[in-house]
Formats: C-alpha cells, sequence, structure tokens
C-alpha cells in the first residue's frame, strides 16, 4: 500500500512566478475541458470563440484592455497594501465609494469643459476610495484592528449607499420610477483611444508604472518594504509603522476609487448597484497572483480581462458564463498548486497512515 | 509512522563489522558514517563521522559554518546526505522527513522552538502525538508525571506565552520525550538560557542519559561542553577533526584549539585609556517590560568617552529594557536619557542615530535588519535619507556605500541585490555592527553583540568595539558571557530586577562576588559599590 507525501524541497526551484501561472493556465484550460465536454460542447470551438473574441483582433483587444484596467488598478489597489503585509479586502467597495464621488460631480458639473468635469470626477472618485478606507487604516494604525473585517465590511456599506442614493435623491425623474441614476452626459465620459478602447487603459497603465517605479526607486518604497519585511525594524531605522499604515491603506483605497470613476466614466452609462462587478474581489486574486508586484499586476490583470471577456462571449454558444468563473478560480489552483510544488516534491511512500505534509 | 528502511543496495546491516567498537558489542546507538552533504557553492560536510554511545552525552563542537548543524539535520531527517550512511541502534537508516527519523527515535530540539503560545504546556507537548480526543486532566497529570520523571520542573496546565525561554525549552525536550525519542539532539539549546537555566539543563540531560538515553548537544561554549559531557567530538569545514574524545582527558584549550585548527587566540586585555567626558547619562529611569510590569527601577549610569561598561545580570533583570529605552524603541516611564549632553528622553531612534548612537540589538534578524530585503538595503537601514536624489534613492550611491561597508567590515556575502537571508550568523552580524560603526559614532549600545558566534566572529566583533572604544566612543555593552565582559569592559556594572546593584573593576573583580551580586545578594563579598552616585557622578 503506497501513498503520496510532499516532501520539501531543499532548495526551491527555480522559474518563478511566470511559470507558476503558466501551469495555473494550462491545468485550467485542460480542466475546462472536462467541463465543456461533460456539458456537450466542443471545447475547441469554445476555447477558440474565446480567444477571437478577447484577442482575436483590434476591437477585441479593446474591449478586453477596457476590462483589465479595472481588474488591473484593483488588483494595484490590493498589491500596495500587501507590499507592507496589509490586506485590503475593500477594493469592491472602495470602487463604489470612488463611482460615487466621480457621479457626485458630473451632476454638479454639467455645463463644464470636458477635461475639467473629467479631472474633478477622477480625482473625486480618488478621494472617495481613499475615505472608505480611512476608518480602517486609523483604526489599523492606531488601536490595531484587523484591517481584514474592517475594509471588507464596509464594501457592504458603500454598495447599500449607492441602492440608496439611487432609489433616493439620484434616481432619474426621467426613469419612470425605476431606481436609476441619469446616464451621464457627454462631457463627464472619457475620451476613446482606439475602436471601444478608453483612455482610462493609458491612466491606468501610467498609474501602474508610476506605483511600480515608487515601490522599487523611491526612498518611500524602501520604508515600505522595510515595514513589511519587519514591523520591529522599521522602528529600529525610524520609520514610522502608523503613519505608513496609514498613508498606505489610504492610499489603497484611492487607487480603488480610481478604478470606480475610470470605470464610471469610462465603460458605464450611469451608476448602477453593480458597476463594480467583483472587480475588487478579482484584484486580490491578480494581487496575489502578480506576487504583490506592480509589474506583474498589469500582466495578470491583461489575462483576466481576456479570459472574462472570452467568457462573456461563449454565452452565445450556450455556454453558461460561469465558465470564465470557474476557469479564473482554475488559474489561481493551478498557480498556487505549483507554487507549492516549487517548494514540495511529490513521493510516493510505502505505508498506511495518512497522508500529510511533512 | 513509516518503518525503518533497510538498506537498498548501499550495503551496511546491522552485523556490519565498521559498526563495532561498542561496549559488550552493543552497536552505537547513532552512527554517522562519511557523510557528504553539498549545497550550491558549498560543502557544508565533506565525509564527516559521528559515533555516539547509548546514555551518553556527547558534544558536537564547531565554528559557525563547521557544518554541525547540517551534520545533525541530516540525523534527524531535515536533510538527506549525498553520501554516507545514518545508522541507529546499527541499523542503516534513509530518512524522509523529521518524522521518519523521530519513528526510528530520533528527536530534534531546534534553536527556534516550535510551540504554539496560547496553549498550554501539555497542549504543546501531546499537538500532533494523540490521536484521540482526551481529557485535559489525564493528558496535563501524563504530561507531569513525564516531566517529573527528567526532572524537568513545568506546570503542564500553563500557557506557554507565560513561559521564560528555558521553560519553554523544556517543553521542546519534553516534546520529544512524549514521542518517545531515544536520541535527542540539541541544537545550541544554552544560547537562550541563563547561566543557571544552562546548569539545570545540564542536570536534566544527565538524567536523560542516565535513563539510557542518548543526547547530542551543539554548543559553543567550551565550559558547558567540559561540564555536561562525556564526549566531544569536534568539527572543522565539514570534516571530523576529533571523534568521540573523552572530556575527562581533554580540556577547553585542547577543544578551541581543534575547533579553530590553531592554538586558541588569547584575549589580552586590551589596556584601558582614561575615560574624558560623560556621553551617555541615564538618571532615574523606569521602563515597563512588554507585560506591562517594572523592568527598570530608578536606574541610573553613566558611560564617558573612550571606555567599555559592561552589563552583567542573569537575563531578564532589564537589560534588554535598558537597552532599547536607550536606543528609543521602549518608552520611557521616568526619568532622564541624555546622550553627548542634551536630553535625548523622547527623541525619535533617528534623531539618536544622528546624534551619534550606535545601536546592535540583541535581535539581529528581527530588529536590527530585515532579513527579507537585499545587503545593499539592509547596509544603508540607518542612512537611506543620505542616499537621496530627491524623492528617489540612488540606487549607485547606496551600492557603493555597502561596498564598501562590506569590504571594510570584511562580510562575506553573495551578491549585495541578494536578500541577506542567506548570509551567516557571523557576517549578518559584521554587517549590522559595521553598519553601526561606520559613521564613527560617539555612543554604542551594544546588546549580546556576540551571542551565537563563532570563535573569529566574537573575535572581530570585539576587536571592532575595543577600537572604537579607542577613537574616544562610549560603548555600553550588555552581554550574557561574563568572560568577555571581563575582558573587554572597563567597568562591570551588575543588573538585578532592574537597578545597578553593583560594580566592580573587571582587573580585579572576583568572579564569585560578582555572582552573587546578579543573583541579588545584599552584602556581596567584592567590592561593589553604591552604585547610583558613583556612576552617574563620576
Amino acid at each position: 500500500m503506497s501513498r503520496p507525501v510532499l516532501v520539501r524541497r531543499e532548495q526551491v526551484l527555480r522559474g518563478g512566478q511566470p511559470l507558476a501561472f503558466g501551469i495555473g493556465l494550462a491545468v485550467a484550460l485542460v480542466v475546462g475541458v472536462l467541463l465543456l465536454v461533460g456539458s456537450g460542447h466542443d471545447p475547441l470551438r469554445v476555447y477558440e470563440r474565446m480567444f477571437e473574441a478577447s484577442l482575436g483582433d483590434p476591437r477585441a483587444w479593446s474591449v478586453t484592455l477596457n476590462r483589465a484596467v479595472p481588474l488591473g488598478l484593483a488588483g494595484l489597489a490590493v498589491a500596495v497594501a500587501g507590499s507592507m503585509g496589509l490586506w485590503n479586502i475593500g477594493a469592491e467597495g472602495q470602487i463604489m465609494a470612488g463611482a460615487i464621488g466621480a457621479a457626485w460631480v458630473a451632476r454638479i458639473g454639467g455645463d463644464w469643459p470636458s477635461p475639467v468635469v473629467i479631472t474633478a470626477m477622477l480625482a473625486a472618485a480618488i478621494l472617495g476610495g481613499g475615505l472608505l478606507a480611512l476608518g480602517p487604516a486609523i483604526a489599523r494604525a492606531r488601536i490595531g484592528v484587523n484591517e481584514i473585517i474592517t475594509t471588507l465590511m464596509l464594501n457592504e456599506v458603500a454598495i447599500r449607499l449607492v441602492q440608496w442614493l439611487i432609489h433616493g435623491r439620484w434616481k432619474d425623474p426621467d426613469s419612470h420610477n425605476f431606481p436609476l441614476a441619469p446616464m451621464l452626459s457627454d462631457n463627464a465620459r472619457l475620451p476613446g483611444l482606439f475602436e471601444r478602447a478608453h483612455v482610462g487603459v493609458v491612466l491606468a497603465a501610467v498609474v501602474i508604472v508610476l506605483f511600480g517605479v515608487a515601490a522599487s526607486r523611491t526612498a518611500w518604497g524602501y520604508e515600505l518594504r522595510v515595514a513589511g519585511s519587519s514591523g520591529a525594524t522599521a522602528r529600529y531605522a525610524g520609520i514610522s509603522l502608523e503613519r505608513k499604515i496609514l498613508t498606505v491603506l489610504v492610499l489603497s483605497g484611492g487607487v480603488a476609487g480610481f478604478a470606480g470613476g475610470i470605470e464610471l466614466s469610462g465603460t458605464s452609462d450611469r451608476i448602477t448597484e453593480n458597476l463594480s462587478n467583483g472587480f475588487g474581489f478579482a484584484g486580490i486574486i491578480v494581487a496575489a497572483l502578480a506576487l504583490m508586484r506592480p509589474s506583474g499586476v498589469a500582466a495578470v490583470a491583461l489575462l483576466f480581462g481576456a479570459v472574462q471577456i472570452g467568457g462573456q462571449s461563449i454565452q452565445t454558444m450556450g455556454v453558461s458564463s460561469s465558465v470564465s468563473t470557474i476557469l479564473q478560480a482554475l488559474i489561481l489552483f493551478g498557480a498556487i498548486a505549483a507554487g507549492v510544488l516549487s517548494r514540495y516534491r511529490v513521493e510516493m511512500v510505502a505505508g498506511d497512515t495518512t497522508g500529510a505534509i511533512r | 509512522m513509516t518503518e525503518p528502511q533497510q538498506p537498498a543496495a548501499t550495503g551496511g546491516s546491522p552485523s556490519d563489522p565498521e559498526s563495532g567498537g561498542a561496549p559488550a558489542g552493543e552497536p552505537p546507538a547513532v552512527e554517522l558514517l562519511d557523510v557528504w552533504k553539498r549545497f550550491p557553492g558549498v560543502v557544508a560536510n565533506a565525509g564527516a563521522h559521528l559515533r555516539v554511545h547509548r546514555g551518553s552525552v556527547h558534544a558536537v563542537l564547531g565554528e559557525n559554518g563547521a557544518g554541525k548543524s547540517t551534520l545533525m539535520n541530516v540525523l534527524s531527517g531535515v536533510y538527506r546526505p549525498d553520501e554516507g550512511e545514518v545508522r541507529i541502534d546499527g541499523v542503516a537508516h534513509h530518512f524522509r522527513t523529521p518524522a521518519d527519523a523521530l519513528a526510528a527515535g530520533v528527536g530534534m530540539v531546534h534553536q527556534e522552538f516550535r510551540l504554539v503560545p496560547s496553549f498550554t504546556v501539555a497542549e504543546n507537548v501531546v499537538l500532533g502525538a494523540c490521536n484521540r480526543i482526551v481529557r485535559r486532566a489525564a493528558v496535563e497529570s501524563a504530561v507531569g508525571a513525564l516531566a517529573e520523571r527528567f526532572g524537568l520542573a513545568t506546570e503542564p496546565d500553563r500557557p506557554v506565552w507565560h513561559l521564560s525561554m528555558g521553560e519553554r525549552q523544556r517543553v521542546e525536550i519534553l516534546k520529544a520525550l512524549w514521542r518517545d525519542a531515544r536520541i535527542l539532539v540539541l541544537d545550541e539549546p544554552t544560547a537562550v538560557l541563563t547561566p543557571g537555566e544552562a546548569d539545570e539543563l545540564g542536570a536534566v540531560l544527565r538524567h536523560m542519559a542516565d535513563d539510557g538515553r542518548t543526547v547530542i548537544f551543539i554548543s559553543h561554549k567550551l565550559h558547558e561542553v567540559t561540564g555536561f559531557c562525556d564526549e566531544a567530538t569536534v568539527l572543522r569545514g565539514g570534516e571530523t577533526v576529533a571523534a568521540s574524545l573523552s572530556v575527562a582527558d581533554t580540556d577547553a584549550t585542547q577543544l578551541a584549539g581543534l575547533m579553530v585548527g590553531a592554538s586558541p587566540l588569547v584575549t589580552d586585555r586590551p589596556p584601558s585609556r582614561d575615560a574624558g567626558e560623560a556621553l551617555l547619562e541615564v538618571r532615574g529611569l523606569r521602563c515597563l517590560d512588554d507585560r506591562g510590569l517594572a523592568a527598570l527601577d530608578d536606574l541610573d549610569l553613566a558611560v564617558h568617552s573612550g571606555e567599555i561598561v559592561g552589563i552583567a545580570g542573569v537575563a531578564g533583570n532589564g537589560q534588554r529594557e535598558l537597552a532599547q529605552a536607550i536606543a528609543g524603541l521602549r518608552s520611557v516611564e521616568s526619568g532622564s536619557i541624555h546622550l553627548v549632553g542634551e536630553d535625548r528622553t523622547d527623541a525619535t531612534p533617528r534623531q539618536r542615530f544622528a546624534d551619534g548612537l550606535g545601536y546592535i540589538p540583541e535581535d539581529r534578524l528581527g530588529v536590527g535588519l530585515a532579513p527579507r530585503l537585499s545587503v545593499t538595503d539592509n547596509a544603508v537601514l540607518r542612512t537611506y535619507g543620505r542616499h537621496r536624489r530627491g524623492p528617489f534613492l540612488d540606487a549607485a550611491s547606496a551600492t557603493g556605500h555597502c561596498r564598501d561597508l562590506v569590504d571594510r567590515f570584511g562580510v562575506r556575502t553573495g551578491p549585495l541585490e541578494e536578500p541577506i537571508a542567506g548570509l551567516s550568523g557571523g557576517n549578518l552580524q559584521r554587517l549590522l555592527v559595521g553598519r553601526e560603526l561606520v559613521g564613527g559614532p560617539r555612543v554604542v549600545v551594544a546588546a549580546q553583540p556576540t551571542r551565537g558566534l563563532d570563535v573569529q566572529g566574537v573575535k572581530a566583533i570585539q576587536d571592532l568595539l575595543v577600537a572604537e572604544r579607542d577613537a574616544g566612543a562610549a560603548i555600553l555593552m550588555v552581554s550574557e558571557d561574563l568572560d568577555e565582559l571581563l575582558t573587554l569592559a572597563d567597568r562591570l556594572l551588575v543588573m538585578h530586577a532592574g537597578c545597578i546593584v553593583a560594580e566592580f573593576d573587571p582587573a580585579t573583580a572576583e568572579r564569585r562576588a560578582i555572582g552573587e551580586a546578579m543573583i541579588g545578594h545584599a552584602d556581596v563579598t567584592g567590592d561593589p559599590v553604591a552604585p547610583a552616585e558613583t556612576t552617574a557622578d563620576r
């Protein structure tokens, strides 16, 4: 009677995260084949359709890029906090808070010139997201309240806030009493880039690059790395941990809020309670796969965007859009498994006790 | 648990003639034969041997990097040897995991304890080795009985976070005994213990050996080896240079010689200089410890330019808190701290560093260095503000500074961009001490600066501190190694219960008197002086 056990490797396999990610993708696609065959579809045709719809031509690319923007920014928001060992699980709500801020500016700025109103909207979005993260940030920095719980709970608050607004004060008088906010006026919409893509793609890329540079090249990023490595060492080096936690969590919220502003101004007609669309939670996966690094966030977000857009496109073939959700989850599982296997190897041993990680 | 694996093709069986030599034909409890273990760029074990008889306490000695830990990891199933054989009671084993080794009776007590702080002693002991749900009282009494049998004083129902380091170590030993380890490997067990606790441990180890168990004891401290052990094996450069020396037939000088490969370094007392102005003055200092209890109680002390003041004391009498308070890492309840004549009681650690305070913390990797960061990042931890260009860190300037530091202080390191986690203990400390000394500090607080280092590492760090003193710095040195303090210090202060209770002249002091002061005996038969006036107003 032999059984598999995981044995720790004396040295971690080289190749790193891109390889783990590739393995994760391969595992996801293989398991996806089983799912599709099991539900009576031709997996090759489905995958072909997914590819064409997401990366097949410039138009497909433009849609994928638009989708990668909120994913990437939410991923960045989580990664900024994660680089200091903090978990911002509230990006979903902060996206909503950002959208509320942007929508509010759009309401009052209906007759402002377009560049002014858009700039103000995005600034308000950053402010809104940062404001929602401020409470958890203060609680964590001052008295050590677990930010995972507080940020998570505030998601619910932000979504209820949007519902309250669109059922009440912000309800469109011309909506025949449907709980809908009015459409954005044209001056509040982000200019296009190519095909369906909007300039939010460029803005998101700039923000990600800026953070990448700030994290790796500036004194601020250095302090962040020290604080993330060991809080006691940071205190020893004269870095105020309290202030760092505060700024990092608020900044993280601001980045997520920025995503909400772009999403509202770029792809949504109006603020709705579904605007955040799970981007905040997907951002956690994006950041985890990217090992909390800005450069990785961009790549992972693009891939997740393609999988999501591809997943939507196959609904016309009668395939449930859940397939795309399952694929995203499988990529994560596959990548995590590959990460584990870079540190452990599987061995068959004779014996009768239960298998366990030794 | 898996059964012991009989050797496949490598030969070697219980009746192998090589395994003989034990008294009355009994095979040795532990035999490691020609063990080779290579890591990229390093040969950690190059044909090391070890033979330990049942019922003995056996020391494994060697400098850092001599291959002791690797060899013990081979024995306890953490590593697999590239070549060579592990035999337990004459039977060859191929351990895959520490659990395999434990099944064969080999239990390891690691330097870092692996305990759940919120669990009780009994819960920690039986954790993972207790399949059924059992009554708490039954487990506690069983653990209590086991502890009593081996003279390990402990309270089974106390949570582990309440316990001192020495008590935690006893829990680790109990864990191994509970799993019926017949062979106990202790990796530098006395590094975290007070001298008294170390002696108690020695008695416990003897008890276990008398019980027929086998104890393998890794240490740097020669007097412990000669005090506790029956035999010693010395490793140097991955090889066994002396196998199973009878401790009765050897002495510390010979062992030290075998470790370093030449006659031991005789540390002459560096000549003292006349002390100058007081650069560090502490007056009426009161601080709390982590649990909120009084750690320092109206403590006075002064350190002058050009002198090393040693702080001796049993661990846990406020030495740690004193060093932290001076460094600005522990808040002060009352009293004052003056650095170079200025009141710096409430200054931040960074201000104090700017004032010329170098601080070598006790916890190197948790406080003094950032383990996940690169060598360069760690080298500029104190001074990164000086390598700025606008908001940016000037990588070239930081690397240049790091390169200077590494060269000047002889830090052996790989690429400077790699995390410091790969550096040996001695090199980590050189990097840390170098970083604190490179700017020419006026005051240096060194907490346990040589603990856990090998002979050459100790010497290097001590020389650096003496050179700094000779350059006019005021040095406060906290150490648990009394020999070190007697060698280096110009004045020796003894701490007990948060106060300085006695001052000695290291050149003339009697060890017995210092020991008495350390355990808080009021009427000390040495030449102690009432501390407050003499130290502060000198």
